[in-house]
């Protein structure tokens, strides 16, 4: 294990930032890469975990690498697997637009990629891209949220960062049954970048310019427990909040009586999907499906948070 | 890369005939004879739905066809039997089918009014209603797009304007409705069309693709 440690640091040309760095000989198919955002977010802490777990199940060495949503940091980590020598890189990428080069480079090198959770925009370099169905996601929330505000009222969203496609579909799928209610009115929408401390401080001033809302519907987790912080603090743990994930945090939240719903990403499961893939192309060269893959969701209320754990449900 | 990809498609478009060809029009605004680059990804996949209704969707739908009771039986026997025989889902863990239905039964509810209008139908003859016909223009869900075994998300951009292509066959869907005045209520209804199956104790939420209503 230190052997290992010493020889891949020594093998960078430039530092990176490491989440952890694990290597394991087991029976040596080589090593598969896994980059994701940071770990700071619970979804994304999942997926490295889902990976790392069933890669060295079948046998691989594993690194888990994080790019912060940073496309320059992700640009170099994809050097450094691609100097390791990587089998396959498993992603959950730092930008739809921005990912391209990099995965082609990787490809260019002979090592396949395989995308989590978040698309590129373009098809044919990566071997597999296994999305959770964002589309079906945001509608099964919107249509819990229009429930409990009981179709009426103002409201305000959150949405999560630009450049990532699921901040778009969320939000388009929010809207697609929200605004089928017209009773029900939007009366701010702001980014809070996905980021928990920015849906804190969004909240606190939405709420002061707003402070006849009702509900809150968020992109995400972790600015759903940002903004609910918000609200708690303002003594405003009345306004129905829904988010999108489905984190421990907010299953705890719900348990508690505090946020109201969200949306179950099967984030595990689907990282340990993409590792499977990958290790059929390693072996046949092919994953025989299509390589962009939608995964349904899964709405999680006060019914059924109890049965959740880390983006899994349990029976 | 992609812009290759478009080109070789289109080459091979031109040199095969378009009946039967399995080719999907890429919707990519720069395609070559494709709509301006100015139209909203709606409208783009809105245009791209009405290309296909009639030459591609509907005859789907037909080869697919199964009449309601028959899937039930089916699938009361083994649900993933009558999936693999008479089903349609994209590739995918866990993707739930899609079947094309044919129908026949009483309306007991008929919600015109609503922007998401929809008619609750007792097709076995219970007096309790076992089917959802939805008539939009405000329809749910994907299962037209997901049931079209030539729609393969790999050749859109991105779930965005998957999205709305769904929304656009949801849209014909409804367009091509017609709908008596009146309460609807009592009436016989007779459908074709396509739902995404959850279990079986949930009602199917049809999206028609033909509609006809009888006497009461």
């Amino acid at each position: 294990m230190n052997t290992n440690r010493r020889i891949f640091l020594s093998g960078l040309a430039s530092v990176v930032t490491l989440a952890t760095t694990k290597a394991s000989w087991a029976e040596g198919k080589g090593l598969i890469a896994i980059l994701t955002p940071s770990h700071d977010n619970p979804f994304f802490k999942a997926e490295a975990v889902g990976a790392e777990a069933r890669a060295q199940e079948l046998g691989y060495e594993t690194i888990v690498l994080v790019h912060d949503d940073d496309p320059n940091k992700q640009s170099e980590l994809f050097d450094t697997a691609i100097a390791r020598g990587a089998k396959a890189i498993i992603l959950d990428n730092a930008g739809a637009d921005a990912t391209v080069a990099a995965v082609q480079r990787a490809k260019d090198a002979g090592i396949p990629s395989f995308l989590i959770d978040r698309e590129i925009k373009e098809a044919g370099i990566a071997v597999s891209q296994i999305v959770s169905n964002n589309y079906q996601g945001a509608q099964l929330g919107a249509e819990e949220f229009v429930r409990i505000m009981e179709e009426t009222g103002n409201y305000v969203e959150l949405v999560g960062r630009e450049a990532d496609t699921n901040a778009g579909i969320r939000s388009s799928g929010y809207h697609d049954i929200i605004d089928q209610y017209p009773d029900m009115v939007m009366v701010a929408q702001q980014s809070a970048n996905w980021s928990q401390t920015e849906a804190f401080e969004k909240m606190e001033s939405i709420l002061q310019a707003n402070p006849d809302i009702k509900g809150l519907i968020c992109g995400n987790d972790t600015m759903a427990m940002g903004a609910w912080a918000a609200l708690e603090a303002a003594g405003r743990s009345d306004v129905l909040v829904v988010g999108f994930d489905g984190s421990n945090d907010v299953r705890d939240s719900i348990l508690a009586g505090g946020i109201k719903a969200t949306v179950l990403q099967p984030a595990y499961r689907q990282a340990q999907i993409a590792v499977e893939q990958a290790d059929k192309y390693i072996e046949t060269g092919s994953t025989g499906l299509e390589e962009k893959q939608l995964m349904d969701c899964v709405l999680i209320n006060a019914d059924n948070a109890a049965d959740l754990e880390t983006f899994a449900l349990g029976a | 890369m992609r812009h290759s990809i478009l080109l070789t498609a289109a080459a091979i478009a031109l040199l095969t005939t378009m009946s039967g060809c399995k080719i999907v029009k890429n919707p990519d605004p720069n395609a070559e004879g494709a709509a301006p680059a100015n139209q909203t990804d709606a409208e783009r996949m809105g245009i791209y739905a009405r290309e296909i209704w009639d030459s591609k969707v509907l005859p789907a739908v037909a080869t697919h066809l199964v009449p309601l009771s028959d899937l039930r039986s089916a699938q009361a026997l083994d649900i993933d039997a009558a999936g693999e025989k008479h089903g349609m889902r994209p590739d995918g863990e866990a993707n739930p089918w899609n079947f094309a239905v044919a129908g026949t039964g009483t309306i007991l509810e008929a919600n015109t009014k609503s922007r998401a209008a929809k008619l609750k139908v007792d097709t076995d003859a219970d007096g309790v209603p076992d089917v959802i016909v939805q008539l939009g223009p405000v329809i749910r869900g994907t299962a037209i797009r997901d049931a079209m075994p030539f729609i393969i998300f790999t050749n859109f951009r991105d779930q965005i304007e998957f999205a709305k292509l769904a929304g656009g066959l949801n849209a014909i869907a409804h367009d091509r409705l017609t709908i008596p005045e009146g309460d609807l209520t009592g009436m016989q209804v007779t459908f074709e069309g396509v739902f995404t199956f959850k279990n079986v104790t949930t009602s199917p939420e049809i999206v028609p693709t033909k509609l006809s209503f009888g006497g009461q």
